[in-house]
């Protein structure tokens, strides 16, 4: 391994590290517009620019491979000088319109002008007047004048999704990135050019001017729009921003965006995950307990009832559940837990399938949970079996434990099923089509409002957390069934967090063996991993 | 001096291949191929001090010798016929008037460096000369010199004209071999060079028209008749020189390398255009290279005593300007054309190059600052080094030297809020 020295500090890296990648991994910051770690390397902003000594000029670190020897410097006064100047003709053509950028408190542009600018310039000529709020494709929106010509778009557009839809047009500084004649941003990651772009120069339309960045709180989770599990952020609003401008409560899920995570979806998501949010809105939620549907009723005597039905189902061997493969294994497991106890039920697993599996992140299995449910439920336990054997008489009550992301995805319970049934509990968050047709509704909580853990295609196990309380009388789905317990007269752990539910987990179900939160930490462990309680 | 690269161009019908073989023509390519080996024919090369008359003045073989022996992937040899630096238009007269010159240098280039495919880059306004240059491709292909096993020998190199779409950037060697490839002609960072991975990604040489068609004469007459021409073995060879400017007969002549200036103005020139008018500056290598005040014109044309002079050979394109020249009129012009010709992809280049323009047409139009000289020169500093490729320092280098050699000019023009050269001319 090369041998160098950065700042006077000796350092070892692997052949091929560029003094930026070396720097960086060390959390030594050299300024970059252009550099992204997922995409190819081209140098164009020049912001990075260091010393090497012997070299006859400045040279950019986000090229340079580190070579045995070699004697870096990133903080004399000619590399401030140059980076001041880069910095500067950046901002020459650049608006300055941050009291009005989305991208505000969120901009390389911006944070590297206060850090590596002059704080004036020198340029009193007219500035470039360029296109505004050109709409070019579905979800993105470019401002030309904003926008610093880093490429990063253009490169995501080719390397990652190969479809090649952005280019540069034009030449020198009228040179501006747009789409082709014909064209639009149309593919389903089209959304991952907003995130990369280091300024406002491309903002997502179902983001753009809704809140101010720092009004925004994050918390790390998964995607639970398919098997893929990406890594994400979920941005809600903050009460900051409820004492400023709403006066009212408003911790809705702003935006979704990709958390790095290598094992998983590297640097980005799709679009439809990134959106997934509005799903949640898509039909009026569950927030009270309701006997039959629409009719509320106390939570206590809800949970009674229920848990009268489904203990005198489960006794005469005539109980059914369908699960939702969206659902945390936590949940899975506190109702596989509670059925044994009263004595079984047949299980189904909802499938959700749509299209295929594409070359990037995309899976045709929506389940972000499917591998989870497995693992709880046993194979081959289908939803269509549970709904069959309600249309055969063969049992009375079904619980179907309804879906936690996207209401158009709950189990639809045949008209025949439900003519046969006699009771039928619906547990979810929605009030979708199984809702409405359910003689008693307990509202659980939905996929940002709890705790848990996912499992994915590839059988590794990642915290899903809670980025807003839940609404109304909402709790999470374990809860629900550890409620029904109580009621029953069934012995279950006093579990009171989902951090409890994964401890009976850990004993309970294989891959889980030895898990705890911090285990399985911010990227999530792999299966294998984790049965050999690694 | 006996006339090498324009021996042919006055004779009738001097493209054709039967004028070109009569003249001794292709006698350098049958001798070398394949009796020559490729490396021998590198050491000739390499051995006659031959630099590269494209603009850096690189040894041209030196060059070759980068190229890989062992063949893991085709070579090319690309031809650098985009000749586009302002005051530079000399192999224009070589391919419209000799194309089997720089064919049978081209093609015994591509020997060298044992390339599949030799193409020739021509840039996109040179519609006569790419003509011209495929007539006599099809000449040389009918003959043999081209195509499947070269003159009898293993050796196979197809011979093919690429018109460029009219971009300067594109004679910058990387940004040609982007724009071969069919993409927007950016150029890359380096490295690695082009005999590293270059053209799409196999090892490539670059060479410019003028350069390639002294190859055939090193073959034919040997590397140190080559060095009898010109001062040193670092400054050898025959050379073309543009003249253009306030002169009585500007074009291309033809001289040993090393010509004095002042001979080139008065004799061959004709001396400058007025004679009231004396001589003001000369810019010696095409618009990027630094000027020369009429002070420091006691200079000789080549590498060397150009460099020690302070500015460069370059392109060879000498635009001389006599006293009626307003040097902020002149800059403006040079500004706005790499303005103009910017590609855009490095961002020192791509907002500098407008800034300088601007700020030079401020004072050009009487609304100029004092300080605006002293911002002027900065931009360029800040642009020079500090770029992908060395169009940055071709927009600084003139900015720079201007502005130092005629600051009272500017001033001048600042505090009139006018021309005070043009108006008194």
């Amino acid at each position: 391994m090369p041998k160098f020295t950065l700042d006077g500090e000796e350092i070892e890296a692997p052949a091929g590290t560029t003094i930026l990648q070396a720097a960086l991994s060390r959390g030594k910051e050299i300024p970059h517009f252009c550099y992204h770690p997922g995409l190819s390397v081209v140098g164009n902003c020049r912001i990075c620019l260091v010393e090497v000594e012997k070299a006859p000029k400045l040279v950019i670190a986000c090229w340079s491979p580190v070579q045995d020897g070699m004697v870096v410097h990133t903080q004399t006064e000619k590399i401030k000088e140059a980076q001041n100047a880069v910095m500067e003709f950046l901002l020459i053509n650049h608006p300055l319109d941050c009291p009005i950028c989305d991208q505000a408190g969120e901009c390389k542009l911006q944070d590297q002008a206060v850090e590596y600018g002059t704080g004036v310039s020198r340029y009193t000529e007219p500035k470039l007047a360029l296109a505004k709020a050109v709409d070019i494709g579905k979800h993105v929106m470019l401002d030309q004048e904003r926008c610093i010509q880093c490429s990063r778009c253009i490169r995501f557009c080719d390397e990652i999704t190969g479809t090649g839809e952005l280019a540069f047009f034009q030449r020198g500084e009228r040179s501006q990135i747009g789409v082709f004649p014909g064209k639009r941003l149309d593919n389903p990651y089209s959304g991952n050019v907003v995130d990369i772009c280091p300024v406002g120069a491309l903002t997502l339309k179902e983001f753009r001017f809704k809140t101010r960045v720092w009004y925004l709180e994050n918390t790390p989770s998964i995607c639970a729009g398919c098997a893929r599990g990406c890594n994400v952020m979920v941005a809600t609003g903050t009460q900051q921003q409820l004492m400023t401008t709403r006066g009212q409560q408003d911790d809705r899920i702003k935006r979704i965006v990709p958390r790095v995570n290598p094992e998983v979806n590297g640097h980005w998501m799709c679009d439809e995950g990134r959106l997934s949010h509005q799903r949640l809105d898509a039909v009026g939620r569950l927030e009270q307990a309701a006997s039959p549907a629409g009719t509320p009723v106390e939570w206590e005597a809800a949970v009674e009832r229920a848990a009268g039905q489904i203990k005198t189902a489960a006794e005469a061997g005539r109980l059914g559940l369908v699960v939702s493969p969206r659902l945390t294994t936590e949940t899975m497991f506190a109702w596989k837990r509670l059925l044994d106890a009263l004595g079984g039920a047949k299980v189904g697993v909802h499938r959700i399938e749509r299209g295929g599996d594409d070359a990037l992140l995309i899976l045709r299995d929506k389940g972000a949970n499917s591998t989870g449910a497995r693992w709880v439920f046993g194979e081959g336990a289908a939803a269509d079996d549970v709904l069959g054997a309600a249309a055969c008489g063969e049992i009375d009550t079904l619980v179907v434990l309804g879906d936690a992301l996207d209401p158009e995805d709950s189990v639809q319970v045949t008209e025949e099923a439900r003519s046969r049934l006699q009771h039928l509990v619906y547990v979810g968050s929605f009030e979708d089509a199984a809702a409405g047709q359910a003689t008693l509704v307990l509202p659980a909580a939905a996929w940002a409002e709890e705790d848990g853990t996912l499992v994915n295609f590839d059988g590794r196990i990642q915290r899903l957390r809670r980025a807003h309380l839940p609404r109304g009388e909402r709790r999470p789905g374990w809860r629900v069934a550890a409620d029904l317990a109580a009621d029953a007269g069934i012995e279950m752990p006093d579990w009171s967090s989902a951090a409890d539910v994964l401890d009976s987990l850990a004993a309970g179900v294989g891959p889980y063996q030895g898990l705890n939160e911090e285990k399985i930490g911010m990227l999530g462990v792999p299966a294998a991993a984790a049965a050999t309680g690694a | 001096m006996e006339k090498i690269l324009t021996r042919n161009i006055h004779k009738e019908n001097s493209p054709s291949i039967e004028v070109y073989e009569a003249g001794g023509g292709y006698q350098a390519y049958r001798k070398a191929i394949p009796s020559m080996g490729p490396d021998e024919v590198t050491e000739q090369v390499k051995k006659s001090g031959l630099r590269g008359r494209g603009g850096a003045g690189f040894p041209c073989g030196l060059k070759w010798s980068f190229m890989p022996k062992e063949k893991n992937k085709p070579h090319y040899l690309l031809v650098n016929a985009d000749e586009s630096e302002p005051g530079t238009f000399k192999d224009r007269l070589l391919m419209e008037l000799d194309p089997h010159l720089v064919i049978e240098g081209s093609m015994l280039s591509a020997y060298a460096i044992r390339a599949d495919v030799c193409y020739i880059y021509i840039r996109g306004e040179f519609v006569r000369p790419a003509e011209v240059m495929n007539r006599a491709i099809a000449e040389a292909y009918a003959k043999g010199y081209a195509g499947r096993n070269i003159c009898g020998s293993d050796w196979s190199c197809e011979l093919v004209v690429h018109r460029g779409a009219g971009a300067y950037i594109c004679g910058e060697e990387t940004a040609l071999m982007t724009s071969l490839e069919g993409d927007r002609g950016y150029p890359r960072n380096k490295p690695p060079f082009p005999a590293q991975s270059g053209f799409f990604g196999c090892p490539t040489t670059i060479n410019n028209v003028e350069t390639l068609s002294c190859v055939s004469f090193i073959i034919e007459r040997g590397a140190d008749w080559f060095l009898t021409i010109g001062p040193d073995e670092k400054n050898s060879g025959p050379k073309l020189y543009c003249l253009s400017g306030h002169v009585k007969r500007p074009g291309v002549y033809e001289g040993p390398m090393g010509l004095p200036l002042m001979e080139l103005i008065h004799e061959l020139g004709g001396g400058m255009l007025r004679e009231d008018r004396p001589l003001k500056a000369v810019i010696p290598g095409g618009s990027s290279v630094p000027v020369l005040r009429a002070e420091e014109c006691e200079v000789n044309l080549d590498f060397d005593s150009l460099m020690k002079a302070g500015s460069a050979l370059g392109s060879a394109g000498i635009m001389v300007m006599d006293s009626s020249t307003c040097m902020v009129n002149a800059l403006h012009r040079i500004a706005y054309f790499y303005d103009h010709e910017s590609c855009g992809q490095c961002t020192p280049c791509r907002q500098g190059t407008g800034w300088m323009r601007r700020i030079l047409e401020r004072i050009e139009n009487g609304q100029g600052r004092t300080e605006d000289i002293d911002l002027l020169k900065n931009v360029a500093d800040n642009i020079e080094g500090n770029t992908i490729c060395a169009l940055g320092d071709a927009a600084a280098w003139p900015v720079q030297s201007f502005v130092k050699k005629f600051r009272d000019e500017f001033q001048a023009h600042v505090d009139a809020g006018k021309c005070t050269v043009l108006s008194n001319a």
